[in-house]
């Protein structure tokens, strides 16, 4: 499984020069399977240059939406895949009450706020409620459940070729919850995480920052390195940057959360800030390698 | 061990903060938590009590109604919320594991999911009534 980092900034686009070595792109993943199948993690404003990447021939993509807030599905109308007939999109989200996926998506691409409907979208588009079990893509099983955050909101998992990735990029399990003591059954998000071979996780505020958003539906590093000692992640890459945090401060900040991860017993290289572009490609997973601290 | 329903983790995170007491069980009406509040009418944590299933955490307390006697475990509102799926209120006594009777005010209601029911919260109040003397409505 491959795994590439299109947008890691959360909230809204963060261009500048000031943000180019994090990068100010939105929340998307791309993730290739052991077959060859694409999968698009979120379709923030990242998701344009990932679709800009895929060769223009038939295709299938899947996006699998982990909720509907802006800076999560920004991109989808600047997708180019989504402008080629012979290209099928499968959009994958959570269910609500309220509406459809497809409405609800809708309500973004549709006037005023976009200049084309859902309707004439070239591309062959379907949505799907992401099902309560597991469910195949391609050769990757995938595992969808609802986390901590404000609205109707998913983590996912994504088990491909001995490896797992775990996505859950605004989460706050710490909401109420003290994750040092809390059984492991009653943390969000601890099953899509347990022993992941990798962990993209959301790390927007430092700790002195938490206090003034507690309940925003985001963590503090210090919760998110809480989380990934819990679940036994084997690397952890704190995601969905604050568009406040320049990269000078991500880089301080990256160094002060390998610095507590040492404290923790862990192991320095196994903690890392998300930085557009990075690419990871995740091999056959150690069965003994969890829970190193 | 099988992750919790989100709806779950919230209530007992919600429950945690409060000084309300307040209980929590799941779908099959296993007694999953109960708070800090709860536990002083109690007598006793749930950190020490665990969890227990509902005709044990029946027995434990023994809620009685205004006359003396036992409230069957049918007729208790926790379980006419998870079976009903509906909330329910009853004036109940409590007992605590010292022997204290607590009279107090039960409202229940059930926590509804689009995958259905995942259990039931119920909040306990001081009974005005039964403290003032008088008697049920």
């Amino acid at each position: 499984m491959k795994v590439k980092l299109w947008g890691t900034r959360g909230s809204i686009p963060a261009p500048g020069p000031e943000t180019i070595r994090y990068g100010g792109n939105t929340s998307c993943v791309g993730v290739t399977l052991a077959d060859g199948s694409m999968l698009a993690l979120d379709a923030g404003t990242g998701i344009r240059c990932l679709g800009l990447a895929q060769p223009d021939e038939p295709a299938r993509l899947h996006i699998l939406l982990t909720h509907l807030h802006l800076d999560h599905i920004q991109g989808l109308v600047f997708f180019a895949p989504a402008f080629r007939p012979q290209t099928e999109i499968v959009i994958w989200g959570p269910a609500s009450p309220e509406a459809s996926l497809r409405d609800r998506i809708a309500r973004y691409i549709s006037a005023p706020l976009s200049p084309v409907e859902v309707r004439e979208l070239p591309c062959d588009v379907s949505f799907r409620h992401c099902p309560e079990s597991e469910w195949e893509i391609g050769s990757a099983r995938i595992r969808a459940a609802s986390v901590s955050h404000r609205g109707p909101t998913l983590g996912y998992r994504i088990d491909d070729g001995g490896s797992s990735l775990a996505y859950i990029p605004d989460h706050e399990p710490a909401l109420g919850a003290d994750l040092d003591r809390l059984e492991e059954d009653w943390i969000s998000g601890f099953e899509l995480a347990r022993d992941a071979s990798l962990l993209l996780h959301d790390g927007q505020y430092t700790d002195a920052e938490y206090p003034n958003h507690i309940g925003w539906g985001h963590s503090a590093t210090s919760h998110a390195l809480a989380f990934a000692r819990r679940t036994g992640a084997e690397r952890t890459v704190l995601f969905h940057h604050d568009p406040l945090h320049s990269d000078d401060q991500l880089d301080a900040l990256g160094a002060e959360a390998r610095q507590r991860w040492v404290e923790l017993g862990g192991d320095p290289a196994a903690i890392e800030l998300a930085a557009e572009r990075t690419e990871y490609e995740l091999p056959a997973r150690a069965a003994s390698a969890a829970a190193t601290v | 061990m099988t992750q919790r329903p989100l709806e779950l983790i919230l209530a007992r995170n919600l429950m945690s903060a409060l000084s309300t007491p307040a209980f929590l069980v799941d779908e099959g009406g296993l007694l999953v938590f109960y708070n800090e509040a709860a536990g002083m009418l109690l007598g006793k944590r749930f950190e020490e009590l665990g969890s227990v299933g509902p005709q044990e955490w029946g027995s434990l307390f023994g809620p009685f109604d205004e006359s003396g006697e036992p409230i069957p475990y049918d007729d208790l509102p926790l379980v006419r919320a998870v079976r009903a799926g509906r909330p329910a209120h009853a004036e109940l006594t409590l007992r605590s594991t010292d022997g204290t009777e607590h009279d107090v005010e039960v409202s229940a209601f059930p926590i509804q999911t689009a995958h259905g029911s995942q259990g039931a919260i119920a909040v306990f109040w001081p009974s005005l009534a039964r403290s003032n003397g008088a008697g049920a409505a």
